[in-house]
């Protein structure tokens, strides 16, 4: 499965792209995060790897903007485990294993549509990485 | 020893095990350095001084300075600090450092600019006034909105819990008579060897709060057991690592180390009341708080540590094995610790207002009454704001002369199309100046006071403010 970060601008909001995009391609689309509302959003959706071109080619048509986002980065030279993290995390990608070492799952963490660690991490060891970052500067200047 | 206590029981254990090792690593906002820079020339008595932009302060004579782990830097506040320019330091970097002065005939120098590593200092001393809190509470937040403490990130509506403190490990704990540390002790601080020069700033040893004063030569030090530490919206920290070892000189020390973290309690506390006795929520042992969750008015709450256990292990398995290897001897301390002491609250000669002193009575009405109805008693109360209530006197919103104006305007009949649900409010033991701010924050003029179900108390609008002000 690929994350893929969905951004839809204001004009994008009340059409109907997501469905339509599911029932034309016939691919599964699981939404793990959606943040919208009349001025915007984004949705954080898991595809299958091998329908992954397609989906973001339809998305891309339509004029949303797809980014295969690295989300979170946790740099282990700067993390002392004191797990200040843990607790916050929604979706129990943080955890704190027997020899009180913080552990993190890239794979169940949502990214930089949650980022409620980053903030709260006083090593300053997490950081919220976006790529694809030029498309999303020229989407948010509209 | 705690196993071997379990196990075998105190008299073996005292027989077996000379010396337990504790650790602990946490922020200790109470830390700092005292440096000499040696003198410029021509010579400077240095009036302010900065050091990667972050202010020190200047203690003593001319080139005596101290750097606060607290003090933020002015080009990146919040983010980086003193805390970090004593690890920067510890670590062998090179930090800049500014002076000004005003001048005199002895000193006449009034402007300095110089890159300086800890090798060009004469001194570099850890001088940390209050360290190793031998516990501390459990953080949480009620309010309805994230709070940002020295608890770190607190999210609304008792989301998460934060605590701090090594328990079992924590070198006051497994010696809470101060049998073995006092002025004088050797102890590991920073990766290094440093004393205790007496009790911590606020030691409490009566109720379990006990801290401690220490200092240690910082150039022999580790940035390891030395981290700068950043907390959004409260400040910077330094993380320090410190630990005691504890010969076991009698069966009662064998006893006493063998302590558990069930048997080590704290309080949890409501960090979003911001007075300085905050509701306390329950009792909470540190075996709970290290599992992970904690139930709070039947809510499972997850918590998470503060201070990092890891590396208190690791300053304990250090300690240990310094010792084993003969580098580190133990010492016994030259005076004791007050053992029976209490920490004060602040004497104060004058009074805050809170909102309780101004807020008087709200004028109401139902949620089913006409709009006509309630300009009438906006005209007879003399009032702007009229608050919305429940049969039961539970808020329900609030409705502005400006609602009724505009609803006139609009030929609106019906209360529900004009009143506002979403309503700001305030407590009544809260401080008025946090009420106020409240108000500015989201440009309105009233906060309907209300107690913790909701139930209305009363008013308090930007009027009283005024007036309180103006008195």
């Amino acid at each position: 499965m690929v994350r893929l970060l969905l951004r839809f601008t204001e004009e994008q909001v009340p059409q109907p792209i997501a469905s339509q995009i599911i029932l034309e391609c016939k691919v599964p689309m699981a939404i793990l995060t959606a943040h919208i509302n009349s001025k915007g959003g984004e949705i954080l959706a898991e595809v299958p790897d091998e329908a992954q071109e397609k989906i973001i080619k339809a998305f891309r048509e339509r004029g949303v903007t797809v980014t295969v986002p690295k989300l979170i980065e946790v740099d282990a030279e700067k993390c002392f485990s004191c797990g200040s993290c843990v607790a916050l995390c929604p979706v129990e990608a943080i955890s704190i294993d027997k020899d009180f070492i913080v552990q993190f799952d890239k794979e169940k963490c949502v990214g930089s549509t949650c980022s409620i660690c980053v903030d709260a991490c006083p090593a300053r060891a997490i950081k919220s990485v976006k790529q694809n970052t030029e498309q999303t500067v020229i989407n948010r200047k509209k | 020893m705690k196993k071997l206590v379990e196990s075998s029981g105190v008299e073996i254990a005292f027989k077996e095990v000379d010396v337990v090792t504790t650790g602990t690593f946490g922020a200790m906002c109470s830390s700092g350095a005292v440096i000499n820079l040696g003198h410029s020339d021509p010579p400077i008595k240095i009036d302010h001084a900065w050091m990667n932009e972050v202010e020190v302060c200047h203690p003593g004579a001319a080139v005596d300075l101290f750097i606060g782990a607290t003090n933020m830097s002015e080009k990146q506040p919040f983010e980086y600090g003193g805390g970090h320019v004593i690890q920067d330091l510890a670590a062998g970097k090179e930090v800049e450092l500014r002076a000004t002065a005003y001048g005199t005939d002895c000193y006449p120098r009034t402007q300095l600019k110089t890159t300086l590593t800890k090798d060009d200092l004469n001194q570099f001393y850890l001088l940390n006034f209050r360290n190793c809190y031998q516990r501390y509470n459990c953080a949480v937040n009620t309010s309805d909105e994230t709070i940002y403490t020295y608890m770190s990130k607190l999210l609304p509506r008792l989301r998460n819990a934060t605590f701090s403190g090594a328990g079992e490990l924590n070198p006051l704990m497994n010696d809470p008579d101060y049998e073995t540390i006092g002025m004088g002790t050797r102890i590991f601080l920073g990766g290094a060897q440093g004393y205790v020069i007496g009790e911590g700033t606020q030691h409490s040893p009566k109720n379990l709060n006990g801290t401690l004063m220490v200092k240690g030569d910082a150039k022999k030090m580790s940035p390891e057991f030395l981290q700068g530490a950043a907390f959004t919206r409260y400040g910077t920290s330094m993380y320090v690592g410190l630990g005691i070892p504890i010969p076991i000189l009698n069966e009662g020390l064998a006893k006493k180390t063998a302590i558990r973290d069930s048997q080590i309690f704290t309080d949890v506390v409501d960090y979003s009341v911001p007075r300085r006795d905050r509701p306390k929520l329950r009792q909470v042992s540190y075996k709970e708080l290290k599992s992970g969750s904690i139930m709070i008015n039947d809510k499972k709450v997850r918590v998470s540590s503060l201070s990092s256990l890891k590396m208190a292990k690791k300053v304990s398995q250090s300690l240990k094995s310094w010792i084993e290897e003969g580098m580190f001897l133990l010492t016994s301390p030259v005076e004791r610790l007050p053992s029976d002491s209490v920490f004060k609250p602040m004497r104060q000669t004058q009074e805050i207002p809170f909102v309780m002193s101004v807020m008087h009575p709200a004028v109401t009405c139902s949620e089913n009454e006409e709009i006509r109805a309630i300009a009438e008693r906006i005209v007879t109360k003399s009032v702007n704001h009229i608050v919305v209530v429940d049969d039961a006197g539970k808020l329900k919103g609030i409705v502005t002369s400006w609602d009724i104006t505009r609803a006139m305007a609009e030929g609106k009949k019906a209360l529900a199309d004009i009143e506002t649900h979403n309503v700001f409010t305030a407590k009544p033991d809260e401080p008025l100046e946090i009420a106020s701010k409240r108000m500015a924050q989201h440009n309105i003029s009233a906060l309907p006071v209300v107690d913790i179900e909701k139930k209305v108390l009363g008013i308090v609008t930007s009027e009283d403010v005024s007036k309180l002000l103006g008195r």
